[in-house]
């Protein structure tokens, strides 16, 4: 676990340099973007820089006890569902919403230790058949399919 | 007559009572909010018929705000964070045998809050939409900064007021991303073609406001027992106490007012009611012991911002707390920009829109006189269940917008890095505030840029300009010079902030 006062303190950093970045990369608009779009752009990495700056500033005077930053909790839950959420996403195109939804609802309710089959089993047919009646049926919402 | 007619329509009905129905639901499932509700399912409402999709989202929001309350009152367990207020007062009740009661006050403070707010954004929407008339880019460019100033009125003991601010700014960076509408160049897009058109707000929406509580779900350490016990005991019927008419519509006023200020929400209305309704009452010591007052002040203060957060969002694009920018969402994917010309141009959907928000109370009106009790037991769900579902429902309303599988990446993107902000204490209602404010904000001034001629006196020449130079000014000195006071105290300074 990181120490949540480091932690602010590297994410202001980034932020410093997010705002310089962005400032140094209007010299690169062209024609009447200078006089507009780039104002604009420099206004906010103005902005954004100096707030960084003076929360930074104050987060190193203000140096009181930390404790550690609980990030993400139990780490192997939290990782699983966002793992199982990309793999969702990965075939969504090809297999569309119902048949990989049917495979990751149990598999997320097992991976945060729930094991009541029968419950996970009438769940996930009462959601799919849910979203089949009311969005597909009643409310006429193109849902994606699978594309054999 | 003719846009009743529309909403007393056979498919409008229904989509109302399924919006309102769903909305109460969630909301009586802790970990799930009105905006997680709506953030979700706009996405659904983008093939529907746009009256219909935005009933069902009006239903949703109304009925979330209430819904919340139930498992407050039987079971301890707030809903949505609007309904602490209420817990606070309806569990001794329940613990008492009073249940039936503190739901009964409960619903019709509700319904007497959503309703009054609803008639205020009726009678003043349009009024205040034709005033938005006269405003040129400068002016919108200095409402877009109205609302970021409203940003720091987020900040409380969670956020610090400069995290929230940047969080406002990030976001306004964000929404920079994609191609530059004065010289039609590419910014910051690191060559991917979706990127071309911006961030879509949908998907980041949906990220910041509902993956993430799921994700926060996954990884919870404890989840803490609820108490079943007051659903058994024996509840005896009571009438409605006299005199609390009024702390209802105490309630009623501050939810309106509250919700109409850009950045503040349902929570902080339940607590200003629920505070004023502490002060009204003659006996406070029964405050916190199962006042009837504080349920029916805190209750009509949640409700009342319903009505209150729409008049900014439909009249001048500026959401009047997260849930409203979501149901802003819905309206720009159905091509009716928030303005002037909703009440104008898009008035046979605005209207009918509106006055759906009536039948909504009146719907929640009715299940919750007749089932409430009964819905106490949705809170019982466990999050094992509850967490997948929704990721299901995330991951294709995501897509479901722009048949888009980088949408998805994007919202899972938003939720991992939008867990850290949080934790480190920034304001995610700022976040997205600043990026539906972003493009309104560069339109009008790269616009404003251009007819001033380069010069930015531009943006304090007219009548309006000024005036809203001032509101700016009131909005952001008191909240500052707070902050300077609690930093330049010796004994505060040394505290850790957030």
């Amino acid at each position: 676990m990181i120490a949540r006062a480091t932690l602010d303190r590297l994410v202001l950093a980034g932020f410093v340099v997010l705002a310089v970045l962005l400032w140094s990369s209007t010299a690169d608009y062209s024609g009447i973007a200078q006089k507009t779009s780039a104002k604009y752009v420099r206004f906010l990495a103005g902005s954004f820089g100096i707030l960084s700056a003076a929360q930074l500033l104050m987060s190193w005077g203000s140096a009181g006890p930390e404790g550690p930053l609980d990030l993400f909790g139990r780490a192997g839950r939290f990782f699983g569902l966002l793992a199982a959420l990309i793999a969702f996403a990965l075939v969504f195109r090809p297999l569309g919403f119902f048949l990989p939804a049917a495979v990751f609802i149990p598999l997320v309710a097992l991976l945060l230790g729930y094991r009541n089959y029968a419950i996970i089993a009438v769940s996930t047919a009462g959601v799919l058949l849910a979203v089949w009646l009311i969005f597909v049926q009643l409310l006429s919402v193109n849902l994606p399919g699978p594309t054999f | 007559m003719e846009y009743l007619s529309i909403v007393l329509a056979p498919a409008s009905l229904l989509a109302i009572v399924v919006g309102t129905v769903a909305g109460i639901v969630i909301g009586a499932m802790p970990g799930l909010t009105a905006t997680m509700a709506v953030a979700l399912l706009v996405p659904f409402t983008y093939t529907m018929d746009p009256v219909l999709g935005l009933m069902l989202l009006g239903g949703i929001y109304c009925g979330a705000m209430y819904g919340g309350s139930i498992p407050a009152i039987l079971l301890n367990t707030p809903g949505t964070p609007a309904a602490v207020a209420t817990a606070i007062e309806g569990y001794p009740m329940s613990r008492a045998g009073r249940g039936p009661l503190a739901l009964k006050i409960s619903v019709v403070a509700s319904f007497v809050g959503g309703t009054v707010s609803v008639l205020v954004l009726l009678l003043f929407a349009p009024l205040l939409a034709r005033q938005a008339l006269a405003f040129g880019p400068a002016e919108t460019f200095l409402l877009a900064l109205m609302g970021l100033a409203g940003i720091v009125s987020i900040a409380d003991e969670n956020t610090s007021l400069l995290k929230a601010l940047l969080a406002g700014v990030l976001g306004m960076i964000i929404a920079v991303v994609g191609t530059d509408a004065m010289s039609g160049s590419l910014r910051y897009t690191m060559g991917l073609v979706e990127l071309i058109d911006g961030i879509n707000f949908m998907p980041a929406l949906i990220g910041l406001f509902s993956m993430i509580q799921m994700l926060e779900l996954a990884g919870q350490r404890h989840a803490s027992a609820i108490d079943t016990s007051t659903l058994a005991r024996a509840q005896r019927s009571e009438p409605m106490p006299k005199g609390i008419g009024r702390y209802m519509a105490l309630g009623s006023g501050t939810g309106t007012v509250v919700g109409i200020l850009p950045g503040e929400g349902a929570t902080i209305a339940a607590f200003l009611s629920y505070n004023f309704a502490k002060r009204l009452a003659g006996a406070k010591a029964r405050f916190g012991h199962g006042a009837p007052e504080g349920i029916a002040a805190a209750e009509s203060g949640n409700n009342g911002c319903v009505g209150g957060s729409l008049v900014p969002t439909l009249t001048l694009g500026i959401p009047g707390n997260s849930v409203a920018a979501a149901l802003m969402g819905a309206f720009i994917i159905h091509g009716m920009i928030p303005g002037p010309d909703l009440f104008a141009v898009h008035a046979d959907k605005t209207y009918p829109f509106i006055y759906s928000l009536f039948i909504a109370n009146a719907v929640f009106l009715l299940v919750g006189i007749t089932v409430a009790p009964y819905l106490a037991r949705i809170a019982l769900i466990p999050p094992a269940i509850m967490v997948p579902v929704i990721s299901a429902f995330a991951v294709l309303g995501s897509y479901s917008l722009n048949q888009s599988v980088f949408d998805v990446y994007l919202m899972i993107g938003f939720a991992f890095f939008g867990l850290i902000l949080k934790k480190l204490g920034y304001s995610l209602e700022a976040l997205i505030l600043g990026l539906i404010l972003g493009p309104i904000a560069e339109g009008g001034f790269s616009q404003g840029m251009i007819i001033g001629r380069g010069s930015p006196a531009i943006f304090f020449q007219s009548g309006i300009a000024k005036v809203m130079w001032v509101v700016i000014l009131a909005l952001l000195m008191p909240p500052l010079i707070g902050h300077a006071r609690r930093l330049l105290r010796p004994g505060d300074a040394r505290k850790p902030r957030p």
